[in-house]
């Protein structure tokens, strides 16, 4: 026959079948009928040509042949993937000898558009294992005869394919694992993403191989041969098939779709694999019958779904490999094995429970994952599937309350926190203790933005907060910081992990979603009003910051407005991290330097405007909300309520709760019976003491004498005085000594001996002596320098003064005695403590007015010799 | 054909943006960028450090369009972008000798 009419009835018979095969996936979905087809369609054509290029016996000639690898040996050709063809010699001289016909037989399929992936050896090039081409001798595993010297197939599939695995299993599983490990990488190592590309993506197709040649190499390796039957686990094999099918359904329908090898699931053919039902089996989807319309969210939710068991098989399957792991990696996991506890012992890196039926305390389950976000360490295949068969006793009566908040919070807190709430997502944990977040279970939400589902932008915004601490980027050390300095942090981290859910819910604003549905949250969480306020705050403003950017950051008055939305720098700290880590996980891109550095102006500034505007005074006859929710509550009349709260600066009522307004106000009601109020509490970081008294000279210095002499720390503190002149001083401090921890009895003493000293009938003076006596001196391990700044231009009535100083025992006692000692009144005073550094601001008046430049010189000139020298 | 690059102010943005579209102005390049005019940046003290921001962080646009357009379009960012006050920015313009559509090889102002 004439080598073109050949070709030409070749391509005819190829496209006639090829668009059978079409059709039939069209009218089936069947994605494995579909490639099984496809190959023995090319098959077929290889045996023809084989007939008119190489032999007309289809066994002839000796020592060459050729061998079908990858896709095409194990059978699955889908429509327009490369088809693997191994061209094997027995000897160099037959490889020299076949040459030509060779050239010519891939051409002729060139020629007919089928995209071959040639490769060309001896035998005994077989026999070698190159770690810089792993995936050849991969591609050996999955050999298949197709014409030629079966003779010549034997002893490649009998003799050499096993004789390598034995040999090189370590190598060749090493290899493996880093193919895998650089492919992951490149995809982020999630396999969350908006768009994924099913065949490469962690948990695609490609990994569904992986689990298949890992189990096979372990096997030959013992077995030394080939194993009879399927080298996975039935539990494992059943799972991989479902995510098989289904995974070759949709690659199937994406070349169709796009004529060509792309594996990408847009948007638009995600629509399109809904409507069609692509790859969904009955009992997919649980809430709804077959035929039943299916979004694209749900589609892509199966497909997810069928995803993680992939990776999870794989990560298992790797984990298993100790060979595969690099020493330094062994050694780390050996001293992470000394982690273990009466619940759970380390071996390898991976948890196992010391009693199996452990589990069933909801507790033991719990502690688990609090384990793994401390030490990052992930859960052995065994723990996992007990976790699985411990579940539906556990969502009968799944914990919930404060005791499930304080291990959430607990949890939150840790390093490896979005590892360990990614394990509890993939086990479907995480949705049983909050139901809520099945809401955005692998929800795809279409912006041109972002990059991964709403759960694992969650996850990821989580964990960038955790990086922040080990980044060597400046940004990110100096925003790490902040991190360091919030008194709830776990506050943060349950705003992040809600701050989205809303995007579960269509329709409308997912900000007021998102309030609602973390608001059900909280309430299963029973979290504490104070606290949830704060959460409901920051989920409110997330997008307040991204918003303030997009106006002139250099303009005070979007300064001040936005400084003012937040109130209270506590806040401010707070959402400029939530904003940070939300444009941080939305793609790797996202958050330029540029964008890093804008964030970090405008939270300067608000904070700057936040120190300097605290003397805004309350007019308590004013009508706003606030006002009118206290008056409501008020426990005194409402003339003591106006004289209580007028002249307070607007800074008092938003650091504290109107519960504790309240208290104030009762403290104040029984200052005629006893003119020193003091309340002692303690609190989850620090003690707080509230003092309620009449103002009068020397009184901060004297209270905060009176703390010092206790060697007590004063971390943070707020002092406030109304136009009455009634004091209302919070001090927040650490017991450096345990005195009140180890000691109840202390209590009374300690409360006795501050309001003794108020009133002048204790020695304070000698009190510090003594204290002196008994301490030795600290080696600070930062060196602060002090510094002085005073600002006479952000307050119309008084002046600021800034002292930023090295911590240390008495430090704000000196300060407050020096300021009094010049003359000085302190209005209000605004402590902070940021690890070595305290960060003290007062607002200064002498006799009633603001300091003149005269008196700041003096001011400053007896601070700086009060401060100089230790 | 005139190449326009405009420096503004970044919360000017999606102003100039829709004015540029408005007159017909098709296509632009932004990029985040830093740098000071005679608006010489300032200075914000944080805990006591010294914040100087000599190059304040700027948007600039830039487009190349056929000289019919080039007048609408200064108009546009000039009416978008002014607050009055310094900071602003500039608009620079400038011959372009040629414009090549990379796909077709389609060559002057039918490129751009």
């Amino acid at each position: 026959m004439a080598a073109s009419s050949f070709i030409g009835e070749l391509r005819g018979s190829l496209q006639e079948e090829s668009a059978h095969i079409q059709k039939e996936f069209e009218a089936t979905g069947d994605g494995r009928a579909a490639v099984a087809r496809r190959t023995q369609l090319v098959e077929s054509i290889l045996a023809r040509l084989w007939r008119e290029i190489v032999s007309p016996d289809d066994a002839q000639p000796l020592n060459f042949a050729i061998v079908a690898t990858g896709g095409f040996g194990r059978g699955w050709l889908f429509p327009y993937s490369d088809i693997d063809l191994l061209f094997l010699f027995g000897d160099r001289d037959t490889e020299q000898a076949f040459k030509d016909p060779v050239r010519r037989f891939s051409q002729e399929l060139w020629d007919l558009r089928l995209r071959l992936s040639p490769a060309s050896r001896t035998l005994a090039e077989c026999d070698r294992y190159d770690a810089n081409n792993t995936e050849f001798t991969i591609s050996l595993l999955d050999c298949r005869y197709l014409a030629g010297d079966r003779d010549l197939f034997s002893r490649l599939r009998d003799k050499v394919i096993p004789k390598v695995v034995m040999r090189d299993s370590k190598a060749l599983l090493h290899g493996l694992a880093e193919v895998t490990r650089v492919r992951h990488t490149k995809y982020g190592m999630t396999l969350y993403h908006l768009e994924p590309n099913l065949k490469e993506v962690p948990g695609g197709l490609r990994d569904c191989n992986v689990a298949n040649w890992l189990a096979l190499i372990s096997a030959m390796d013992k077995l030394h041969d080939w194993p009879d039957a399927s080298p996975l686990r039935a539990p494992v094999r059943k799972q991989l098939q479902a995510a098989l099918e289904f995974l070759m359904s949709a690659r199937c329908f994406l070349h169709f779709r796009y004529g060509r090898d792309d594996n990408t699931l847009s948007w638009e053919s995600q629509d399109e694999a809904a409507a069609r039902r692509i790859g969904v089996q009955i009992g997919d989807r649980r809430d709804s019958a077959e035929g039943d319309a299916l979004s694209a969210a749900d589609w892509m939710r199966i497909y997810f779904g069928h995803a993680r068991a992939v990776q999870r098989t794989v990560t298992q399957l790797l984990e298993e490999i100790p060979e595969a792991r690099s020493a330094l990696y062994r050694q780390l996991q050996s001293w992470r094995s000394r982690l273990t506890t009466p619940d759970f012992s380390v071996v390898d890196g991976l948890i196992f429970l010391q009693q199996p039926s452990g589990l069933q305390n909801p507790e033991v389950m719990l502690r688990l994952f609090h384990f793994m976000a401390i030490h990052g360490l992930k859960l052995s295949a065994t723990t996992e599937h007990r976790i699985e068969q411990a579940l539906p006793a556990l969502a009968a009566t799944p914990p919930q309350g404060a005791e499930l908040w304080l291990y959430l919070q607990e949890t939150l807190l840790q390093p490896y926190a979005a590892d360990a709430l990614r394990a509890m997502h993939s086990l479907r944990l995480l949705t049983l203790l909050l139901p809520e977040l099945k809401l955005t279970d692998s929800l795809v939400v279409r912006d041109f933005y972002h990059r991964f589902t709403v759960d694992e932008h969650t996850f990821l915004a989580i964990e960038s907060l955790h990086r922040l601490k080990q980044s060597q980027s400046e940004w990110d050390k100096r925003y790490g910081e902040l991190l360091t300095e919030l008194e709830d942090p776990e506050l943060l981290y349950l705003a992040l992990l809600l701050h989205d859910t809303g995007k579960g819910i269509p329709g409308g604003n997912h900000v007021e979603a998102s309030l609602e549905v973390a608001s059900r949250a909280m309430d299963r969480l029973d979290v504490d009003p104070k606290e949830r306020a704060e959460v409901l705050f920051l989920i409110a403003n997330h997008l307040e910051l991204s918003a303030a950017l997009r106006r002139d950051i250099f303009d005070h008055l979007t300064v001040s407005a936005f400084a003012e939305k937040m109130g209270t720098p506590e806040r401010l700290k707070m959402l400029t991290l939530l904003t940070y880590a939300d444009i941080k996980a939305v793609n790797p891109e996202a958050l330029t330097p540029w964008k890093a550095e804008n964030v970090w102006q405008l939270y300067i500034a608000a904070e700057n405007h936040l120190n300097r505007s605290a003397d805004h005074r309350v007019q308590a006859s004013a009508n706003d909300d606030k006002l009118a929710r206290l008056r409501s509550l008020a426990p005194v009349t409402s003339s003591k309520f106006k004289e209580f709260l007028e002249g307070f600066p607007q800074r008092y009522l938003l650091v504290h709760t109107a519960e504790e307004v309240m208290r104030h106000m009762q403290m104040a009601d029984a200052l005629s019976i006893d003119p020193v109020q003091v309340e002692l509490k303690r609190g989850r970081h620090w003690y707080e003491l509230t003092l309620v008294t009449k103002d009068r000279p020397f009184l901060f210095a004297t209270l905060t004498g009176a703390l010092a002499a206790w060697g007590m720390n004063i971390v943070k503190a707020n002092a406030f005085s109304n136009q009455a002149g009634t004091v209302v001083d919070t001090m927040h401090f650490t017991d450096r000594f345990r005195t009140l921890e180890l000691n109840l009895s202390e209590w009374a003493r300690f409360k006795n001996s501050v309001v003794g000293v108020l009133l002048g009938e204790a020695d304070l003076d000698k009190m510090l002596r003594d204290r002196q006596r008994s301490e030795k001196g600290a080696i600070a391990k930062v060196k602060v320098e002090t510094k002085i700044e005073f600002d006479d231009a952000s307050s119309p009535a008084t002046t600021i003064v800034q002292v930023i100083a090295q911590d240390r025992p008495r430090l704000l006692h000196r300060i407050a005695s020096c300021l009094s000692d010049q003359a000085c009144n302190i209005e209000i005073a605004l402590i902070d403590t940021e690890g070595q550094m305290a960060i003290d601001t007062f607002y200064l008046t002498s006799a009633g007015k603001k300091l003149t430049a005269e008196h700041c010189r003096e001011v400053k000139t007896a601070l700086s010799g009060e401060l100089r020298g230790e | 054909m005139t190449k326009i690059e405009a420096i503004i102010q970044n919360s000017k943005l999606e102003a100039v943006k829709s004015a540029l579209q408005e007159v017909g102005v098709e296509g632009m390049t932004v990029l985040e960028v830093r740098g000071h005019g005679r608006q010489k940046g300032h200075t914000e003290v944080y805990r006591g450090r010294e914040y100087s921001v000599d190059l304040i962080p700027k948007t600039k646009l830039e487009m190349v369009l056929p000289d019919a357009l080039v007048d609408k379009a200064v108009s546009a960012i000039l009416a978008a972008a002014r607050t009055g006050k310094i900071g602003d920015g500039k608009i620079f313009l400038s011959r372009v000798e040629e414009a090549i559509r990379i796909r077709n090889d389609e060559r002057g102002e039918g490129a751009l």
